[in-house]
């Protein structure tokens, strides 16, 4: 091998051996029986109630827009679930572990958690709230959502789309699995060289957060490019450019943000991986590397990052204010140039990460105007949204809550994020817990837009509303929760704290800490309601089935279809003829009308390719961080011949004929995403019969 | 559908296919790369003089392809493409030229004076 | 509310028999759009390589104009262009559905590409032989592995030119084989323009 590896290394095992299962660790045991619990009732119910198949043909091989969306979802709020476990588990270590008189439990000197694995926890929990939470379900949304938005059958490239979300889903499993087998990075969920390379990191955990990340980002990439296609070709007659919903504007814009700084990451990963691999000198100290490389390719990835994943969000909330104040959004052509001034400058600005790190004072001052510019358009929107509310006939139901809630936490984040730009204030709170509250009021905006479009667009999906009284406390918790947890964290900033800490040296710091985790337990409070919220929709989901328009003042193409939205979204392509279409003809007495006639509509069939293809992604990612090179190779090997070999299958679809359409369009209870059986057959399994 | 029957050789992106165009793009492509290579061969030029004409002759051939070989225009099969690939070219700007600014101040702040780039002062 | 159209029956609410939109374009954007984000796993290499070309990170060792034959290198390039301008040619013989000039035009443009890995993988060997290897010092692996990706790339679209033979050979012009071609032209060609910025900003920049 060309660099030296601590421990031993097998042909047929790579560096996997029984001493790298953590069984003597306490909390991680913990976690495996809950994981283990929780997967063996999942897998006894579904044999129990044979849903195997059902599983397999209508959800694993489905290429249809809707289902990857709520699979996406899925996989995202489970992740959101464990970075929200990790985020309680570093608040306790801090709370538990401040000042030298600390008690220490487990293994610990101070609290209960020892530095290598307080370590990996808020890497993974950084790693698993950016990567596999927010922008996955956000990447949901903009799945189900956007093709209805504009009035298509599906996005552009369906199999692409199921690929997307198995290589996604696979860079997840890998991050899920170094929970059990292994570690996982120390080094931050931005990976801080040269803490990332061979000699400081000598076990896997690098590995599995730089190959989840590569996979997860080949996901993102691919997804983008589906989108984009999707909006450019895919538009129904009548939707000009100016009539597009805001939300697949906004989309847009995210996406082109996914197809050009994704790929940044992947080399500046790829490097690393060449360092840790092949020995080469990229990042290294000595022997001509350049450490400050690495971060100036993160950055660059990274700053368009945090776009990508608020952009949606900020969409979500153009949508929901506009239907709960019954007004159409204030100023949408200065909202779509500012949307996509912010995309674009976002690209100028990455050095305010790093303006510490030694650059010239000229450079500094350019990436700070360049910030403070980008806080110009986001001014704007905030304005444009206050302008919507004023003089609106406003209804809080739960996703306005969340909508306002988003606005409000945005002024403080967006802010502090103006005061961080200057490069004088920034020296004095670099790498200080303020900039971990600014970020997080940030993302949580996001966090706000996400449970925004859940309450908002779930009746639509499903047909039936989720619970507004639970619902309702989780959002008066979860927002007494943030308030609570950061405004503490501002101060701890100011007062000198610094981040990535599992042992604080300053008693003075106790009551602020005690605060933040009063905070936490605000939020366990909110996170029992939501599961409350579930159980209760889910519990009365008869009585709260809603006909079509569940809001009744909602705007665009998505409400004109069924509820639940039936697989080829609308019957007959719907004429667009202004913005708000779905408005315009409620209120101009048109909202019953359907079309006459219906007409065949050709799909296409299911495949189990995307699923294998993800499958073989999962394999090589493990293998490779391993070392267990036959499975990488193989895996590998796999994955192109699944692709070549796809190439020469037929690759026709299937026809529903216009008389089915009439038939499921009647249907006085719509048709069921869960419980109808009508998903198309799967090509492969055709081919073999 | 109709889309799905009509004779894929009669798409517009097929029928744009010219041997003019392409041997044209062909051999500006090669002159303009052989006249670069002189310019090194010779060595007689300053480096900075050299690097903007490299580049230039770099940017004639890329524009011969963009227009001869990728056949990129506004027509409606094409202007997406040409649109896109205008949006991207300054993210190449942005990415390579902020990121070698960056370096050159960052050196002389903290690198020794063994940092000279080849040919050029620092 | 506010700025809604208002909708009298003279307005077509629902487009009957809407074409779906063409599927060549489709594929075509979002392959291009792919290409473009490939373009920016270059630039991201490219910044490296500004970063990491300087004196220093030879760490003592060779120097690109130690390893690069700028000659040798046009060579590499002519021979690239031909490729290109191989399967440009594959591509006006389809526009005249002669399957034979196609094929014909996709196998030379494979053994040209062959011919130009050939060509760089023996300059590599001769550089390793020497015992310059990317792990030399970060210099040599940014050369090493900036040249590579793109020998990569190519490695890769000979792979599917080879897959492409064969789906004209069994299959004939169907709309899927048609718009592949046309993906992989866009492919090749970007290699070609990718190589452009590599001969001009490694070889003959590293050279002079």
């Amino acid at each position: 091998m060309l660099v030296h590896l601590q421990g031993p290394w097998t042909p047929l095992f790579g560096r996997l051996t029984l001493a790298q299962i953590p069984y003597h660790n306490g909390i991680v045991l913990g976690a495996f029986i809950f994981a283990a619990g929780a997967g063996l009732v999942i897998m006894a119910a579904l044999t129990y109630y044979r849903k195997w198949g059902y599983l397999i043909r209508e959800w694993i091989t489905s290429l249809d827009h809707k289902k990857i969306g709520v699979m996406y979802i899925i996989v995202g709020l489970v992740m959101l679930f464990r970075g929200f476990i990790d985020g309680v588990m570093i608040r306790t270590q801090q709370a538990m572990a401040d000042g030298p008189h600390s008690a220490g439990h487990l293994q610990a000197l101070h609290g209960y958690l020892p530095p290598f694995h307080f370590d990996q926890i808020y890497s993974s929990h950084g790693t698993i709230m950016i990567i596999f939470a927010v922008t996955v379900v956000l990447t949901g949304f903009q799945n189900i959502i956007v093709p209805l938005q504009i009035g298509a059958r599906d996005m552009a490239f369906p199999y692409l789309n199921a690929v997307s979300l198995w290589l996604t889903a696979a860079g997840a499993a890998l991050v899920m699995i170094s929970l059990f087998v292994g570690d996982f990075s120390h080094a931050g969920w931005v990976g801080i060289i040269p803490l990332t390379e061979l000699p400081y990191s000598p076990g896997v955990g690098v590995d599995y957060w730089d190959w989840a990340l590569q996979l997860s980002s080949l996901g993102t990439t691919l997804g983008a490019l589906n989108l984009i296609t999707t909006i450019v070709m895919m538009r129904a007659p009548g939707m000009t450019w100016f009539r597009m919903p805001f939300f697949t504007w906004a989309s847009l814009s995210t996406q082109t943000i996914g197809l050009t700084a994704f790929p940044v990451l992947g080399v500046a990963l790829a490097l690393l991986s060449a360092d840790r691999y092949l020995g080469t000198h990229f990042y290294t100290g000595g022997m001509g590397g350049n450490l400050m490389l690495y971060t100036d390719l993160f950055w660059i990835w990274g700053h368009p990052e945090v776009y990508f994943i608020i952009l949606p969000a900020w969409g979500i909330m153009s949508e929901v204010i506009p239907v709960f104040s019954e007004k159409a959004l204030f100023g949408y052509t200065v909202m779509v140039a500012a949307t996509l001034s912010i995309a674009g400058l976002s690209w100028a600005v990455w050095l305010h990460h790093f303006f510490t790190m030694g650059a010239g004072p000229g450079v500094n001052l350019f990436f700070s105007v360049s910030t403070m510019l980008v806080g110009i358009p986001t001014g704007v929107k905030v304005f444009n949204w206050s302008l919507t509310l004023y003089r609106g006939r406003l209804r809080f139901e739960t996703p306005m809550l969340w909508a306002i809630g988003g606005l409000i936490l945005l002024l403080v984040g967006g802010l502090t994020g103006m005061m961080l730009a200057i490069p004088a204030i920034n020296y004095t709170v670099h790498n200080s817990v303020f900039v971990i509250a600014h970020f997080h009021m940030m993302f949580l905006v996001s966090v706000y837009g996400i449970f925004a479009g859940m309450m908002f667009w779930f009746p639509k999906v499903f047909g039936f509303r989720l619970d507004e009284n639970s619902g309702r406390k989780f959002f008066i918790f979860f927002s007494l929760g943030t308030a609570t947890t950061f405004s503490a964290m501002f101060t701890l900033g100011f007062m000198g704290m610094t981040r990535r800490l599992d042992y604080l040296y300053d008693p003075h710091w106790q009551p602020l800490l005690d605060i933040e985790e009063f905070g936490i337990f605000l939020y366990c409070v909110a996170v029992f309601y939501f599961f409350k919220m579930i159980y209760v929709s889910l519990r009365d989901r008869a009585k709260e089935s809603h006909g079509q328009d569940v809001w009744s003042t909602s705007r665009t193409l998505e409400w004109m279809t069924l509820t639940p939205v039936p697989y080829y979204n609308f019957a007959v392509i719907p004429e667009v003829h202004g913005r708000d279409e779905w408005a315009s003809r409620r209120e101009s007495g048109f909202e019953d009308s359907g079309p006459e006639e219906y007409e065949d509509i050709h799909l296409p069939k299911n495949s189990i390719a995307p699923a294998v293809i993800g499958a073989l992604a999962f394999g090589f990612g493990f293998g490779m961080t391993w070392r267990i090179w036959w499975m990488a190779g193989l895996s590998l090997l796999g994955i192109i011949g699944v692709v070549i070999l796809r190439s020469f299958a037929d690759q026709s679809g299937i026809v529903l004929s216009a008389e089915a359409v009439r038939r499921m369009e009647q249907k006085p209870e719509g048709t069921g995403i869960i419980t109808d059986h009508i998903s198309p057959p799967v090509a492969e399994l055709e081919a073999l019969s | 559908m109709s889309a799905h029957e009509a004779d894929p050789l009669d798409h517009p992106e097929v029928r744009h296919a010219s041997p003019l165009a392409y041997v044209s793009g062909y051999l500006l492509s090669v002159i303009f790369m052989a006249i670069a290579l002189l310019l090194t061969l010779r060595h007689t030029m300053h480096y900075l003089n050299f690097i903007i004409a490299v580049s230039i002759l770099a940017g004639l051939a890329l524009l011969a392809q963009a227009l001869l070989m990728f056949r990129l225009d506004l027509s409606k099969s094409q202007q997406w493409k040409t649109f896109s690939l205008i949006l991207v070219l300054p993210l190449f700007v942005l990415s390579i030229g902020l990121t070698g600014w960056m370096f050159h101040t960052l050196y002389p702040r903290t690198m020794m004076h063994f940092m000279q780039v080849q040919g050029a002062d620092m | 509310m506010s700025r809604t159209e208002t909708l009298t029956p003279a307005h077509r609410l629902w487009a009957r028999h809407h074409p779906e939109p063409d599927p060549i374009a489709m594929k075509t954007l979002g392959f291009w759009l792919y290409m473009l984000s490939d373009a920016l796993i270059f630039a991201g290499l490219f910044a490296a390589y500004a970063v990491l070309d300087h004196k220093f990170n030879a760490a003592g060792g060779p120097q690109i104009k130690n390893v690069v034959h700028p000659l040798e290198a046009f060579v590499q390039t002519v021979v690239v262009f031909t490729s290109v301008l191989a399967y440009s040619l594959a591509m006006v013989g389809l526009k005249a559905r002669n399957r034979m000039f196609v094929l014909a035009g996709l196998l030379s443009a494979f053994v040209l590409g062959g011919v130009f890995l050939g060509l760089e993988i023996n300059d590599f060997a001769t550089l390793v032989a020497h015992g310059i290897t990317p792990e030399r010092s970060g210099l040599m692996s940014i050369f090493f592995v900036l040249i590579a990706t793109h020998g990569l790339h190519m490695a890769f679209g000979m792979l599917w030119m080879a897959v492409m033979m064969a789906q004209v050979a069994l299959k004939g012009f169907t709309t899927e084989v048609v718009t592949r071609l046309l993906n992989l032209r866009l492919f090749w060609v970007f290699q070609a323009s990718i190589w452009v910025c590599m001969f001009v900003f490694v070889y003959l920049n590293g050279a002079f």
